[in-house]
């Protein structure tokens, strides 16, 4: 056995599939396209994709402002019914006391 | 009596018409070579889909420095650096595991070959570590020596011997302990 001639006959060069250098010239075409776009289409992506994100936002803020004020009008329900009970309650004692 | 002998046409060479912005001439020059860098990836990793994403990739970057290439010479130095370098650093960053040969061919080569012991030569290469990997596929699929190979992987020739001869003595044990 010789292994430096088995090593150089195993790591003999090989081709890759049909087409590569295609393939390659496609992959710079895509990336020259994107470089070529013009600054404003840029720009107007970026403004899209902000518009959206702030959308977002907003709407999530308006929702929570929304929840917040259900909850504190459920508040004031509650203590309202709960004072309207101790109101009631309070005649109930006096009536009873005014009989003694 | 005098010959008229044709003017001879001074035609640029594939680099210098690739600089310009010819793309005819930078397929040419991705024709001459993609076996090459295809190859050493394809060494390193055993992957058939990995080593052309990696190939495309050293093109990729090529055409975005082309203008620093200075010669033909130059050319095939830098694309044998920046394909080794890349190989070197992927393999690290992902810690990828050595996998068998997809479809290794056992077609019938030259007379005298064992395809079995290519096959097991090759995967027996992809288990090396990386830097040795790397030296032994310049060393034997690029036929380049030591001093060669040191410029490309940047460490001192000395350096460059040792990772060989471990290299081969790991290659040499693993055979005789299969065999």
């Amino acid at each position: 056995m010789n292994l430096d001639n088995d090593l150089k006959r195993a790591l003999r060069r090989e081709s890759p599939a049909p087409g590569f250098a295609g393939r390659v010239l496609e992959r710079i075409e895509r990336a020259e396209e994107t470089r070529r776009k013009p600054a404003w289409w840029r720009a107007a992506a970026a403004s899209v994709t902000l518009a959206a994100l702030l959308g977002g936002y907003a709407t999530h803020k308006v929702a929570e402002h929304r929840r917040g004020e259900r909850a504190k009008e459920q508040v004031l329900a509650a203590m309202r019914i709960a004072g309207e009970k101790v109101r009631i309650a309070q005649d109930e004692v006096r009536a009873i006391g005014s009989h003694d | 009596m005098t010959a008229i002998v044709p003017e001879a046409i001074d035609f640029p060479a594939p680099l210098t018409r690739a600089q310009a912005g010819d793309h005819d001439a930078f397929a040419e020059i991705i024709e001459q070579h993609e076996d090459m860098v295809y190859s050493l990836a394809y060494h390193f990793f055993g992957d058939r889909s990995r080593s052309e994403e990696l190939a495309q990739d050293v093109f990729l970057q090529l055409y975005r420095n082309l203008g620093t290439i200075e010669s033909d010479s130059h050319l095939l130095f830098w694309l044998r650096q920046v394909t080794t370098r890349r190989c070197i650093d992927l393999a690290r960053r992902s810690r990828l595991k050595a996998v068998p040969l997809e479809d290794v061919e056992l077609r019938a080569v030259e007379k005298h070959a064992d395809p079995l012991l290519d096959r097991r030569l090759k995967q027996l290469v992809e288990e090396l570590p990386e830097v040795q990997k790397a030296v032994v596929t310049l060393r034997y699929q690029e036929d380049l020596d030591p001093s060669e190979i040191c410029r490309i992987v940047g460490m001192p020739v000395n350096t460059v011997k040792s990772h060989l001869h471990r290299a081969l003595q790991s290659l040499r044990r693993k055979l005789e302990k299969h065999s």
